[in-house]
């Protein structure tokens, strides 16, 4: 069984079906970025993975563990997943360290040394050990984000997910976010990012997904995705995006 | 036997608003931690537990005070239950408390935003850590302004304790007023001292106001 498993799996809003029987296995240390049209149910796919959203049909397994199955333990699940969101989504009324120690001390219970050590670890591997102590609003976009970043690395995830992390920040923030992206990758980490950065994807990632119309439309290596696209609508798609 | 008031009558009054005091830190006492239920029950995913607590809110709080104080006063007797009417009182009040707290807190709950339980919940928090650590120390920013003014009138409500007997200001002012009829100058000193513990407070909750509307 792979490490990720979609299986033929439909979400609907309402009377809206946003995923149309959508099958997806991702084993561990694969890069997979996932591009498309806004509404092409990019996010949501994503969001189904650590059962932030439910699935009205199919089934979403994680490292066995079937995520909607009422009885599963999600929360443990979810301490191993890390999730880092568009609007970075860091608790204000506490400090970057605290933001980061939260987990690991009230979800895996270690002691207080142990989390400000992990917390210091992960804000120097996202380039941010000065901020230990300053608060989500005193930093900039790019900066909280990485702080979001190093929440979920605090927890010694076994998959991250990115859902369109670098959307929100201004053009000259992006980079210093991209990079930290790419040294998880380097060291392994298994990662789905919803992404509009279609050089990183082209760089970085192991898999292509390309949705539409709530479908995986075309998948493959980037250069296959980039470089020779089977279907008109990714052309389209890559046409008004790398233009 | 009609006497005259006396310098010594102030006195009292001033020392029968300790039980006001009392009666209105009994009622946030049991209150408060009902409230907090209230809210945290009114903030599930389940529908049904969300029904319960606004039934609840809407029964306290489409009930008179009165008639609260009525229904423990002369309610417990009925089961066998003797009650004080310190007792009967404070857990009047507290239902009452509960319902507004309640309330109030529920609403702060919800105003913060989804993301932060979104967050909260991507890294395996359950419903009560995530209140606790997350949404409760913002909501706290919120909900400070209305709770302290909901204490303003919680204090001023007190005074209906009185209809059950139960010694407090307006209680001890009436039977000065009923022995000496002095009536006007009398109840003049009850509504002044109401005041003088009353406006602190919203001076106070105005001060809050001002200072929470910043971040953190």
């Amino acid at each position: 069984m792979a490490f990720v498993e979609l299986r033929s799996i439909t979400k609907k809003f309402g009377d809206h079906v946003v995923l149309r029987d959508i099958d997806l296995a991702v084993e561990k240390g694969e890069v997979i970025a996932i591009i498309g049209r806004s509404g092409s149910g990019k996010s949501t796919l994503l969001r189904c993975v650590n059962g932030l959203e439910g699935v009205d049909a199919g089934d979403v397994v994680v490292d066995g563990v079937r995520v909607n199955d009422a009885k599963a333990d999600l929360r443990a699940l979810r301490a191993r997943i890390g999730f880092v969101f568009q609007g970075y989504n860091l608790f204000p009324h506490l400090t970057v360290e605290r933001n980061i120690t939260l987990g690991p001390l009230i979800v895996k219970h270690v002691g207080r040394e142990e989390a400000s050590r992990l917390a210091r670890d992960a804000l120097r591997r996202v380039g941010l050990a000065d901020k230990a102590h300053a608060y989500a609003d005193q930093l900039s976009g790019g900066q909280q984000q990485r702080v979001a970043i190093a929440r979920s690395l605090a927890m010694s995830p076994m998959l991250m997910l990115f859902d369109e992390i670098t959307s929100a920040l201004d053009p000259e923030l992006v980079g210093e976010v991209l990079r930290v992206l790419e040294a998880m990758a380097r060291d392994g980490m298994t990662m789905l990012l919803v992404t509009h950065e279609m050089n990183f994807a082209r760089r970085v990632a192991s898999r292509v997904l390309f949705m539409h119309d709530g479908r995986i439309w075309e998948q493959g290596p980037a250069t296959d995705i980039f470089g020779a696209p089977r279907t008109d609508e990714l052309q389209n798609f890559l046409g008004a995006v790398l233009n | 036997m009609i006497r005259d008031l006396s310098w010594i009558d102030p006195v009292y009054l001033v020392f029968a608003l300790r039980w006001t005091i009392g009666l209105t830190v009994l009622a946030l006492l049991g209150g408060a931690p009902l409230g907090l239920l209230v809210a945290a029950i009114g903030n599930t995913k389940r529908p049904a537990m969300r029904w319960l607590a606004q039934g609840y809110v809407g029964i306290v709080q489409g009930v008179p005070l009165l008639a609260w104080l009525f229904l423990f006063f002369f309610g417990f007797p009925i089961m066998g239950v003797e009650v004080p009417a310190w007792l009967a009182a404070s857990i009047a009040l507290s239902v009452y408390a509960s319902g507004f707290l309640g309330e109030i807190w529920r609403g702060a709950i919800k105003s913060i935003p989804r993301t932060q339980w979104e967050a909260s919940g991507s890294i395996g928090m359950s419903y009560a850590e995530q209140l606790r650590h997350v949404i409760i120390p913002q909501a706290v920013r919120i909900a400070t302004p209305p709770t302290v003014g909901f204490v303003v009138q919680l204090i001023k409500n007190t005074s209906l304790a009185s209809v059950i007997g139960f010694v407090e200001l307006t209680r001890e002012g009436q039977m000065t007023a009923a022995a000496t009829l002095a009536q006007l100058p009398v109840y003049l000193m009850v509504g002044t001292l109401y005041f003088i513990l009353c406006y602190p407070i919203t001076v106070y909750s105005r001060t809050l106001e001002r200072r929470l509307r910043g971040v953190r």
